[in-house]
């Protein structure tokens, strides 16, 4: 995982991404929300911010373990739950 | 003695001069340095790294663990270059390393004659009194790798990025192999190889490819792979990598350390990185003159150098004769070769040993050499059959070539949780699964034959270009036919006596020796990765291409455990040395950082600005006028601001426009202080808070219009600050009608502050102007424009004085700042700033430590009067409202004149262990005439009038301190409102 497929921009330098946080698990209280990070093998849900470049939030779905990226969402967008 | 037998493939007649050591001697296009020195006859090339004993060349690769030079000098000095990497150059400076004074005489190396040679964890367990640390600056200097150089060098390294279907690593058979047939397939290829010329073992094997001698089909194959847009470097080597993203290193010969660095990003990669010969163990086999069989090839055939006069070849397998044949036609006389494998093992081999025999050559079977004899280097060996009680006898040579093996170099197949497994048959480790990009083939997989080797490497090349949708016409691999199985047998050490184990070399680098094994076992390290810790075995710039094998062989051996269940510990990348300027790339000198410049840097940096970098800003600490230091300098320009009036560049502020029919609503879950209760054209000193409730910066929030804000912040925030409103923009109230602008450099801000102000701005901004200056109260705002460019006055104060933020346009900043200049007003800079913040008890940023929630900064008030925003559920937590909580408080010294820094830990008198708080913030207040200080302390202790002892370890100081409230200066704030 040297990129990031961003999707207004495509595939760039992982230095232009700047990591923000591994998502708690849905429903979760505000407390878990703030300080709990859920680290799995296999999925990890991160928000990453496209920094130095469209500075798109992005949502990036990947396999810790391999470093496969399976998707990379943007935040926002009105279909966005 | 001249050692030069014949022309070698890689030599062409054009000869130069270098200097080793201080010596010019000469050298031929084609040398390196170790194929140079061995010409000329020199057997001591370095010491080792503990023992101070003498070394040789072993290898005839990057593997060299002994003969590690330093090249250049100054600031372009390289040092730890194996010398059999370093292809020479006219004019190149060598230094040997890790003697003193000279190679020949080293004081050091006396250690190895004390009563025992140092073992694994002597240093460590014999110099405890003191203390370790009163000894390590000595024993850092004797033992050791060459010297980093002190000088910078300035030259940028060349940075390459290179895309490509499938990279092969290693120009080798396999590796050409898997070249051919991937780009015939139409996949990009690019192919590395590390030497100057690819071929590998073709270049002196006996071998014949799809009917033409080896070298030759190397050469086809090439050219076909480069017809196809395929890209061979050589001299590059790739060191190591990630899913995706590749790094090699391509040397540029006679510039030491002016590297090209690859950064190339395959679909495939294919490592097909070869193996590494291995001596066996026995005793002094360290002595100069041992040397691995396949190095002693490699120097004739490729620079023509004979590596000695007389050999005696050893090993376990039946590539030994081959290459005693080709020796001895080479000119180098073999006086015997040295089957360890016993006569039933080594049948394969009776045709090679009958035609050695005819031509004078000795070939003994079920022999070992037990040890070497000589004292400077080799003059002969003493052998014995393995038998029972057999007689030893001594043979005459002055080298010995061994070769316990070849060690796979899977070291590309280990990284991203890659695992080895032993491979009985080869005698080694091969990598386990590997991941869909990345596959190894040929005798990194353990594979030693020739026509093997090519079936393996094609195999890979083809199939990793079918995976990525390539296909082919016609795919027939090539054909090859070399030199027969070797038939290895499992043999690692020769038989000796507990004495004689501290001799046997496992790890010539770090000088791990049999008993270094043993005593790590009797201590209880029996895992392969403790031994590797506790022994060293294995680190340093060889990573354990020579030993790790051998020693998890021997370590099995004696624990009685099996060599697969010892396993092989993980080597690192890089796979050879790197210089740490080549990693840094371009990221180096005024390219690690941008420098952000204000549009009135330049008036600064031109008028005496003293201007340090801040973030990425460069701004000015204060104002040169007549060589005083930057504390008495503050001091005047803050006495002058509340005396008469000043200007201060604050253009570095985050400055963001939110704007929109949700702005409003929006600003109001960002901030902690409600901005929809703002009236358009004014403006509200805002806070905001983390998700846990800390403070996260604090700025003004100004209303344009009912629909648009301009936001400031902090300037260490300003990044983040956009981010954090970007991200809940995106996430939280995401669909809202809010759209965030950075306008940061849009707009250049003017702080002028002071009693003058007013009538300065009345008299420099002229007639439009003067009606807004008389009108706004504090915190209005006006628009117009100045000179035909935008211009926004705020009324604001950070200082405690009447003051104005001038927002305008880049372009007007520098006349409109001359102008103010010319009008009285003198510039102050950041000294001036934070004394003028500290006297009004406003934050000066080590308050903002996100450790304070508002309450606990004394913002009651505005907590009260806050509304639900980001933060505020996890600040209303039980443990945020205790006693002990941190409190900002003022300080002053209680005799009113003693000086105290920040930093300095409080606690009462009594008290010497627990600390009630520290000082955030102090400096000298020429308002106040004393220093004064912003501290957090416990709620507790925070009454006013209480005596506190500042204790300053560091700087020795104790000093009795008074809280007082935080705003040292006219509390009341009428200087402010006037």
């Amino acid at each position: 995982m040297n990129r990031l497929t961003c999707p207004f921009c495509g595939a760039r330098e992982l230095e232009e991404f700047l990591f923000h946080k591994t998502l708690a698990e849905p429903g979760s209280s505000p407390y878990a929300d703030t300080y709990e990070r859920v680290s799995r093998m296999e999925e990890s849900l991160e928000h990453w911010q496209h920094v130095s470049g469209c500075r798109a939030w992005l949502r990036v779905r990947r396999n810790p373990s391999t470093n496969d990226v399976q998707e990379v969402r943007c935040l926002g967008s009105p279909e966005d739950p | 003695m001249i050692f030069r037998a014949r022309r070698g493939v890689r030599l062409s007649a054009e000869s130069f001069e270098f200097s080793f050591d201080g010596r010019r001697l000469t050298a031929q296009q084609g040398d390196t340095l170790a194929s140079a020195l061995l010409a000329k006859g020199y057997r001591l090339m370095g010491r080792s790294f503990k023992y101070r004993r003498r070394r040789g060349l072993l290898t005839a690769g990057v593997e060299e663990p002994n003969a590690l030079v330093t090249v250049g000098s100054g600031p372009f000095q390289v040092p730890n270059v194996p010398s059999p990497q370093l292809r020479l150059a006219a004019g190149m400076v060598i230094t040997s390393q890790n003697r003193w004074p000279s190679l020949r005489f080293d004081l050091a190396s006396l250690a190895q004659f004390g009563k025992d040679f140092l073992g694994a964890g002597f240093y460590y367990k014999t110099f405890m009194w003191p203390s370790w640390r009163f000894y390590e600056p000595l024993i850092r200097r004797l033992a050791g790798l060459g010297p980093a150089p002190r000088d910078c060098d300035v030259a940028p390294p060349d940075v390459r990025n290179l895309d490509c279907d499938v990279l092969i690593a290693g120009g080798g058979p396999a590796g050409v192999a898997a070249a051919l047939a991937a780009s015939r397939s139409g996949a990009r290829v690019v192919l590395c190889e590390r030497d100057s010329a690819c071929g590998g073992e073709l270049e002196f094997e006996t071998a014949t490819v799809d009917g033409e001698s080896g070298i030759v089909w190397i050469a086809a194959a090439l050219a076909e792979v480069q017809r196809r847009r395929g890209l061979v470097l050589t001299s590059t080597a790739v060191v190591g990598g990630t899913n995706g993203l590749i790094v090699a290193l391509q040397q540029s010969q006679g510039l030491p350390g002016a590297d090209t660095y690859y950064r190339i990003r395959p679909r495939r990669f294919i490592a097909a990185m070869g193996s590494v010969e291995r001596p066996l163990a026995f005793i002094d086999n360290d002595r100069p003159g041992v040397m691995l069989v396949n190095a002693a090839e490699s120097y004739l055939a490729r620079q023509g150098v004979c590596v000695g006069r007389e050999a005696v070849l050893f090993g376990n397998h039946d590539r030994l004769y081959a290459a005693a044949r080709r020796l001895a036609a080479g000119g180098v006389r073999v006086r015997a070769v040295i089957d360890v494998r016993p006569t039933s093992l080594s049948q394969t081999s009776e045709g090679s040993r009958a035609a050695l025999a005819g031509v004078g050559i000795e070939c003994l079977v079920g022999h070992a050499v037990l040890r070497t004899l000589g004292r400077f280097q080799v003059r002969g060996v003493q052998v014995a059959s393995l038998e029972p009680r057999a007689r030893v006898r001594t043979v005459a040579c002055d080298t010995v070539l061994v070769s316990g093996g070849w060690s796979p170099a899977i070291h590309a197949g280990l990284s991203e949780g890659g695992t080895s497994t032993y491979l009985p048959q080869a005698n080694g480790f091969a990598a386990g699964p590997q991941p869909s990009w990345r596959a190894l083939c040929g005798a990194a997989n353990g594979i030693f034959e020739l026509g093997e080797v090519l079936a393996d490497g094609h195999r890979a090349g083809a199939h990793a270009a079918l995976s990525l949708g390539f296909s082919f016409d016609s795919a027939r691999a090539p054909v090859g036919q070399g030199d027969a199985s070797p038939h290895l047998y499992a043999y690692w050490r020769a038989p000796t006596g507990r004495s004689g184990e501290r001799r046997q070399f496992v790890d010539f680098q770090n000088d791990v020796t049999v008993a270094d094994l043993r005593q790590s076992l009797d201590e209880g390290f029996t895992d392969i990765e403790h031994v590797k810790r506790y022994t060293t075995l294995g680190v340093g710039t060889d990573q354990g291409r020579i030993g790790a094998v051998l020693g998890a062989a021997i370590l099995a051996e004696l624990s009685g455990r099996d060599v697969g269940v010892i396993g092989q510990f993980r080597a690192r990348p890089p796979y050879q040395p790197v210089t740490m300027k080549t990693v840094a790339g371009l990221r180096a000198g005024a390219l690690l950082r941008p420098v952000r410049r204000t549009p009135l840097e330049a008036w600064h940096a031109s008028h005496g600005g003293m201007l340090e970098p801040m973030g990425l800003w460069m701004r000015a600490r204060y104002y040169d006028r007549g060589g005083i230091d930057a504390a008495s300098a503050g001091c005047e320009e803050a006495a002058r601001v509340r005396a008469h009036g000043g200007i201060f560049d604050g253009s570095t502020l985050g400055k963001f426009e939110v704007v929109g029919p949700d702005a409003a609503e929006f600003l109001d879950r960002m901030y902690l202080t409600r901005a929809s209760t703002i009236k358009v054209d004014r403006s509200k000193y805002m806070v905001n808070l983390r998700e846990d409730g800390m403070v996260l910066d604090d700025g003004i929030a100004l209303r344009i219009a009912a629909d648009r804000f301009l936001v400031t912040t902090s300037t260490g925030h300003a990044d983040q600050m956009l981010s954090h409103f970007e991200y809940y923009r995106d996430t939280e109230w995401a669909g809202r009608g809010v759209s965030i602008t950075d306008v940061s450099e849009a707009w250049a801000v003017i702080v002028c502050a002071g009693p003058a102000s007013r009538q300065t701005l009345c008299a420099v901004l002229g007639e439009g102007w003067i009606e807004p200056l008389g009108r706004l109260t504090h915190m209005g705002f006006a628009t117009g424009e100045w000179r035909g460019a935008a211009l926004r006055l705020l009324r604001a104060s950070f200082s405690g004085e009447l003051a104005f933020e001038l927002h305008c346009r880049p372009r007007i900043a520098i006349p409109l700042w001359q102008a103010l200049v010319d009008s009285g007003l003198l510039p102050y800079g950041i000294e001036a700033l934070d004394i003028l913040r500290l006297e009004k008890g406003y934050l000066i940023g080590a308050e903002l430590n996100g450790q304070t929630t508002p309450l606990d900064l004394g913002m009651d008030a505005l907590v009260k009067a806050g509304n639900p925003c980001i933060g505020r559920a996890l600040m209303d937590r039980g443990g945020l409202h205790r006693v002990d909580r941190p409190m900002l408080v003022g300080v002053r010294a209680v005799d009113g004149r003693s000086k105290f820094l920040a930093g300095a830990q409080l606690t009462t008198p009594e008290e010497h262990v627990r600390s009630s708080g520290y000082i955030t913030s102090s400096a000298y207040s020429p308002a106040c005439g004393e220093w004064i200080g912003l501290a957090l302390l416990a709620r507790q202790q925070a009454q006013a009038g209480n005596v506190l002892l500042a204790r300053d370890p560091l700087r020795g100081t104790e000093t009795r301190l008074r809280v007082t409230s935080p705003v040292h200066y006219d509390p009341s704030g009428e200087r402010m409102k006037s």
